[in-house]
């Protein structure tokens, strides 16, 4: 019935501050708390959207990438390289790991994902053993899902921050071993399309949808050039955590060796030259050696946890991880994943690409013009054939590269994370680095 | 809304339309008639309402309401006439109400210089003493004729959110603040007695013991209730948990020395009882009344 008499909006907004700071801010507290204080969404674009339930990026290294069975990690096993990083970013950050309320670690080809080994890392790193660990593996996007599972151990609160990691020896263990599978395998078509090798899904996809030898050559130029200069440019020296190991050399003789550059990279690449190189998988195929991903080793972590968390902590914000998509593809033609987990991942981000990080190789070309992505907004500074690809360390290496990336440029962008995977599936994520 | 919850088991309910309760007192001489001090928009910006109620068989009729150009957000009954209330406004005034005048208040006394949050009339015989606590950080004590104040008393840094007299030890009271301290003061002396960091956040509410002059309760944004002795203030005598929201206020029984009870954010109302063989507070919440949120 009154009306609302003349009425200052200082004093109005002063009231509304003080009641308001008696429910709490969203954060982690002794009670689970269904109703919480936000900011307000309707802000000014810069800051919008910022909020104390993100999940975010804290921070991230990696190992450089080895070529496997002839490189400097040859010989080391992959705990050493797990804990090389699990290290070097909480002591980057000046966190002790008893902050940690999980650890997970994207693997493929160790025993049972490798789970003894990353808690014997754990130990090497000098975490307590009061900090849980266990491993992942989705495959290639491995790493990648590390990041995702942590991400929800964060959104359920069961954890405020966490590690996500990813860790591959190819030189120690191959593919080989597929496991125990029925026989029932051979008569399922799409069991059996499993196990076809990556090249001939490769050769499939180039075939289905018409990517020639030269298209797949052209990209593989253009991740060796963009590797190259930003090799040369020392654009990596900043993410890369340099590892003494040792080194076994052709006569037997054992040495220590320190790897902090990417191995895998050919500056001297050329069109001609690639067009020389034979088919690798099928004779009259158009997958070569140069236009694959390669077999490598590496390893890389990163820190995440709820802003709210990591703002307490006085921690920065590298990026902050916006959308996640997985999806499966036909196993035979796994390699058009990221076709389908790119769209899906920006649909749920509510954005239009800007800049992707894509793993994997070749034909990925075609697929980011369906997609309506410029190319030079792909692997700017190289992808998966010119760097290589440690499977299971590989997502979460992409994550670190990109939001490293973004940091350089300095404006607020955003950033995707790609891979397809083996057996049939992509992923995606969209990451926001906030700008400087 | 006000509710009147009679015997645990009915519950009577007077609906105010477009005005939202702060406080509600009954009268020390009416036993069925309330007081309430309601506001506009939660109390966020509007006018205000002062109530009062009684209680009949069936329900609660309304005896007298008054509008103020701001919210109330506290009332207080006289202790020495039946008739006559305090209140304090959004707009830092106090105003002294009559039941038998109709209108205007008897009284209005604007010195606080930002929102009147707590008052409170004395309870103790041969002193009729009003205190009053303020978002401007300060807590005046007025006589019945409300001008001026008879002192002001600094000391809060933060804003005071109640300010309670203590029910044995005339010209003492207790006040809780915004800055996380419980402070008892003598009127007398003008000064600051015990000043004490009870939490580590703001304290919305305080209240006495009735039946032990050294006991305190503080209600906090933190959740808990901590009672304090007042003998020995470095730790509470016990800290009682459950409620999941900010205290909003605490009261201790006046009729029964072992029961506290709090309400809160929570949309609940709790009731603490104090077990016999102990001499602390049971850490439990014996009853909890949830009130639906509308």
């Amino acid at each position: 019935m009154s009306e609302l008499t003349g009425f200052h909006s200082s004093a109005v907004m002063h009231r509304l501050k003080i009641i308001s700071g008696h429910l709490p801010p969203g954060g982690s507290s002794n009670f689970r708390r269904d109703l919480r204080r936000s900011d307000c969404g309707s802000a000014t674009a810069a800051s919008s959207r910022s909020s104390p339930e993100d999940v975010v990026v804290v921070h991230g290294r990696r190992t450089a990438i080895g070529k496997a069975k002839r490189g400097g990690f040859k010989d080391t096993t992959p705990d050493e390289l797990l804990s090389a990083v699990m290290s070097a970013v909480l002591k980057d950050v000046g966190l002790s790991p008893e902050r940690l309320g999980d650890v997970c670690v994207g693997n493929v080809l160790q025993p049972g994902a490798g789970a003894l080994m990353a808690r014997v890392a754990h130990f090497l790193s000098g975490f307590p053993e009061s900090v849980p660990v266990y491993t992942v593996n989705r495959q290639c996007s491995s790493g990648l899902q590390a990041l995702f599972n942590v991400a929800g151990a964060i959104r359920s609160r069961a954890i405020d921050l966490g590690l996500a990691c990813g860790v591959e020896s190819m030189s120690l263990r191959g593919i080989g071993n597929p496991g125990d599978l029925s026989s029932r395998l051979m008569d399922n078509d799409k069991a059996r399309d499993c196990i076809i090798p990556m090249g001939i899904t490769s050769e499939n996809v180039a075939e289905r949808f018409g990517v020639s030898r030269e298209t797949q050559d052209a990209f593989a130029l253009r991740s060796q050039q963009n590797a190259a200069r930003a090799q040369r440019a020392g654009l990596f020296d900043h993410e890369i955590v340099p590892v003494t190991t040792k080194f076994v050399d052709d006569e037997g003789k054992e040495r220590q060796v320190t790897v902090s550059r990417d191995e895998g990279v050919r500056p001297g690449t050329t069109l001609e030259g690639l067009a020389k190189l034979r088919p690798a998988f099928k004779p009259d195929g158009s997958t070569t050696a140069g236009n694959s991903s390669q077999v490598s080793d590496g390893a890389a972590a990163v820190l995440i946890g709820r802003r709210s968390a990591v703002e307490a902590l006085g921690l920065p914000v590298l990026g902050v991880l916006r959308a996640s998509a997985v999806v499966g593809v036909p196993p035979d033609v796994m390699g058009i994943g990221p076709a389908y987990a790119i769209p899906a991942a920006l649909q749920q981000a509510g954005r239009k690409c800007l800049y992707a990080d894509v793993s994997s190789s070749d034909f990925r070309l075609r697929f980011m013009k369906d997609l309506g992505i410029p190319p030079e907004k792909v692997n700017p500074n190289g992808g998966a054939i010119a760097l290589g690809h440690p499977l299971g360390c590989t997502g979460a290496r992409q994550v670190v590269t990109l939001l490293n990336e973004l940091k350089r440029r300095g404006r607020r962008a955003y950033g995707v994370v790609s891979m397809c995977i083996g057996t049939g599936m992509g992923a995606a994520a969209v990451f926001e680095y906030p700008g400087a | 809304m006000v509710s009147l919850y009679v015997t645990m088991m009915t519950v009577k309910v007077f609906r105010s339309p477009a005005r939202h309760g702060y406080a509600v007192e009954v009268s020390p001489y009416i036993p069925s008639r309330v007081a309430c001090a309601a506001s506009q928009y939660y109390g966020i910006a509007g006018c205000g309402t002062l109530l009062v109620l009684d209680q009949t068989e069936t329900g609660l009729t309304l005896v007298r309401s008054w509008e103020w150009s701001d919210g109330l957000f506290d009332v207080a009954w006289s202790e020495a006439n039946e008739h006559i209330l305090v209140a304090g406004g959004g707009d830092g005034s106090l105003q002294l109400w009559d039941t038998a005048n109709h209108s205007a208040p008897l009284r209005v006394a604007k010195e606080h210089t930002q929102e009147v949050y707590t008052v409170d009339w004395s309870q103790t015989r041969g002193e009729s003493l009003i205190v009053s606590g303020s978002w401007d950080q300060t807590v005046k004590v007025w006589d019945p004729a409300l001008s001026p104040s008879l002192t002001t008393l600094r000391g809060h840094e933060g804003v005071i959110y109640s300010t309670i007299w203590s029910p044995h030890i005339p010209g003492c009271f207790a006040s809780a603040s915004g800055d996380g301290t419980l402070r008892i003061w003598d009127v007398k002396g003008a000064a600051c007695r015990l000043a004490i960091p009870a939490h580590k956040a703001e304290i919305l509410s305080c209240d006495w013991c009735k039946y032990d002059q050294n006991v305190v309760a503080t209600g906090s944004v933190d959740c808990t209730v901590c009672v304090w002795d007042l003998r020995n203030i470095r730790q509470p005598v016990n800290q009682l948990l459950g409620h999941t929201y900010a205290i909003r206020r605490l009261k201790f029984s006046p009729f029964d020395k072992t029961v506290l009870a709090s309400c809160s954010y929570d949309f609940t109302v709790s009731y603490c009882q104090r077990e016999w063989m102990v001499s602390s507070w049971q850490k439990q919440r014996v009853r909890t009344l949830r009130e639906n949120l509308r």
